[in-house]
């Protein structure tokens, strides 16, 4: 398997936008717009016959005539001419192309595809696409994506990396990603994939210091052999977070036996997932959910979970949603924390888990109760309910999670429900790599998502 | 594709150390009474068109003396007249147990894959299926079991999940090693603590 350095379309220092036009509706506007309003500080080629300039930068005719070999040519012209114009990138020595245009494979135009496919190939030209947003690196602030800016939020700077099949998944996706506290490292989006594809994208994050998160939306897997190669290292690396779609296509309808009627394509794919290792999601509320607990680092050493809460019955809900998960159970505390707990809790406080800390609960209760559950040696993950409605619990608290998080060697989440003032708090404990969770259903399959990641890695060394 | 003959497969299935009960293709009812012996056999009528053999009431269970053995062998003998090509096989009855399906497929991308559920009639109502690509590991055949939510049924213990584990792997490897194996059921497999036997199989080439 040979590695396709992704680094000059991720990382370029010079970009042509082919197809920039004056029309600031038009796809090559909104990207050159682009580029210029997130800051990026390389250099920038609109590529134009028929204007001098374009948003006020010098704008060239053909790409052969810009002054360098650029690292990144970014194609937004009509499919029929996107063959001349990657002859022209290739002969002006471009290093990598993302064509966004549609109008290809997509649309039945298989002939077409071929034809580019094989112009950046002779030019070993590495190529995104066709039919995609294309590419974006929050730390470079290299954004190929077509999106006006005012309709979708970027996401902050950070540690996971996604990867979509679907454009139109991937710019929802990245939209709620930047309402989530934990940031971006990249976004692929990489439409009919003719040349580069999962594998090779896979391949290069796998590698890739600024990723330390994976996450892909995947219709179909495109060389299997090749797949499976890499997934059986991958995510010995990192952990690689997958929602695939066809799971209601039906099974091969001409099978002969009952276990080809049972294994389907969609069947075949998941359990290869599974077998390797990947952490499923089920829709995109998984993914995002899964991110963020892989997103904030840590290892659970068991499946034992402290609950500790300021209110009863979001605290009985909780219990009762783990003592029904096929992986998790509650923690039981050991005599010595009942004991210190007893010390420090005021009298009305039930000493067992769940851990109701009563509606008066402030930072101080939380911080001392959250301590000596995580010093027992019987916890292995330490689930915090603040239901921010109650008077006690304001940001002192969020500020006191966010800080034992750090000192903590046990996985910490939070569950907490509501909007407004608890949206804040939501967005406060995540900067600080708290994962928040609005339902305990969600925070049982992050923590299970978590636990399963932790076991394939300790029986598949 | 076409089903391998009943006596060949299991000949394969001999081979890499796979149990099936004790069979043989009968051309009357006095040939079937004589493979039975003392024992109680079952009757089945084999044809590449019948896959729902027992909702077809093509296996007759369970028969025991000469004069069951004979009304099934008319009755199966009279079925299948409708069908053109078939062959009856008599077959020693399995010690009970709990049925289990295993079996394996050919994906166009990724190759072997192997399916371990809960078998027998509850294959389709409760469709409690693992799958792996072959070949798999040991920690693969425990993630299998562990990952159905029969498995409590299928293993009872230590012993019996010991023995799955190490049946699995022997399937992985007769797939692995016969690539013109394109289908196999096993279905169902008769599962006792510490003992186990394939009762029907079909394989596709």
């Amino acid at each position: 398997m040979t590695k396709v350095n992704l680094t000059p379309m991720l990382k370029p220092k010079s970009v042509a936008i082919v197809g920039a036009s004056r029309n600031p509706e038009k796809v090559g506007n909104v990207i050159l717009k682009n580029y210029i309003d997130g800051g990026y500080s390389g250099r920038l080629y609109p590529v134009n016959p028929n204007a001098d300039s374009v948003i006020g930068i010098k704008a060239y005719k053909s790409v052969r005539d810009i002054p360098e070999a650029v690292d990144v040519a970014v194609i937004a012209v009509p499919a029929p001419i996107v063959p001349m114009v990657l002859e022209e990138c290739g002969k002006a020595k471009a290093r990598s192309v993302v064509v966004v245009s549609g109008g290809f494979a997509e649309v039945g135009e298989t002939e077409l595809q071929d034809r580019i496919t094989k112009i950046a190939r002779k030019y070993r030209m590495p190529m995104m696409g066709p039919n995609c947003l294309g590419v974006m690196d929050t730390r470079s602030r290299t954004d190929t994506l077509f999106l006006p800016t005012y309709k979708i939020t970027k996401p902050q700077v950070g540690f996971v990396s996604f990867i979509s099949q679907s454009g139109a998944v991937g710019s929802t996706v990245l939209d709620v990603i930047a309402g989530e506290g934990f940031g971006l490292s990249k976004f692929i989006s990489y439409g009919n994939a003719a040349d580069l594809d999962e594998v090779d994208l896979l391949q290069y994050l796998m590698d890739d210091e600024e990723t330390k998160v994976i996450v892909m939306y995947i219709e179909g897997i495109k060389r299997g052999k090749e797949f499976v190669e890499l997934a059986r290292k991958i995510t010995k690396k990192k952990p690689v977070i997958v929602l695939k779609a066809g799971r209601t296509s039906a099974g091969s309808s001409a099978a002969h036996s009952h276990t080809a009627a049972l294994a389907g394509d969609y069947a075949v794919q998941e359990a290869i997932f599974r077998q390797f290792g990947f952490t499923v999601a089920n829709d995109l509320s998984e993914l995002i959910y899964f991110s963020k607990i892989f997103a904030s680092e840590t290892e659970p050493r068991g499946n034992r979970i402290a609950v500790i809460t300021n209110g009863g019955g979001a605290g009985v809900l909780t219990a009762d949603a783990i003592a029904s998960s096929k992986y998790l159970k509650l923690a039981e505390l050991s005599a010595k924390t009942s004991h210190v707990l007893r010390g420090k809790m005021p009298k009305l406080v039930n000493i067992r888990i769940p851990l109701d800390l009563a509606g008066d609960a402030d930072e101080k209760r939380y911080e001392d109760a959250i301590t000596a559950v995580s010093d027992d040696p019987n916890t292995d993950m330490i689930a915090i309910i603040v239901l921010y409605q109650t008077p006690g619990a304001d940001s002192t608290v969020s500020a006191a999670i966010v800080h034992l998080k750090e000192v903590v060697d046990k996985p910490i989440v939070v569950m907490s429900t509501g909007v407004g003032y608890t949206q804040a708090q939501k967005v406060q404990l995540e900067s600080g790599g708290v994962p928040v969770y609005d339902s305990p259903a969600s925070l049982v399959s992050s923590l299970e998502a978590l636990l399963g990641y932790t076991e394939y890695l300790k029986t598949n060394k | 594709m076409v089903l391998m003959d009943y006596m060949r497969a299991k000949a394969i299935l001999d081979k890499y150390a796979i149990h099936s009960v004790p069979s043989k293709y009968v051309s009357s009812s006095e040939d079937a009474a004589a493979f039975a012996g003392k024992d109680n056999i079952a009757l089945k009528l084999l044809s590449e068109k019948e896959l729902h053999k027992s909702k077809a009431g093509l296996v007759k269970l369970n028969l025991s003396g000469e004069k069951q053995i004979r009304a099934a062998y008319a009755e199966l003998k009279r079925k299948g007249k409708s069908i053109r090509q078939y062959k009856i096989i008599a077959q020693k009855m399995a010690e009970p147990g709990v049925e289990a399906i295993i079996g394996g497929n050919t994906d166009p991308q990724f190759g072997k894959v192997l399916l371990l559920g809960l078998g027998g009639i509850y294959v389709e109502a409760f469709k409690d299926t693992q799958l792996r690509l072959c070949p798999i590991t040991k920690s693969d055949a425990l993630a299998m079991i562990g990952g159905l939510r029969s498995k409590d049924i299928l293993t009872s213990n230590g012993k019996s999940t010991d023995m799955l584990v190490s049946l699995l792997m022997k399937v992985s490897k007769l797939l692995m090693s016969n690539p013109g194996i394109k289908e196999l059921d096993l279905n169902p497999v008769i599962l006792r603590s510490g003992s186990y036997d394939a009762v029907d199989l079909r394989v596709l080439v």
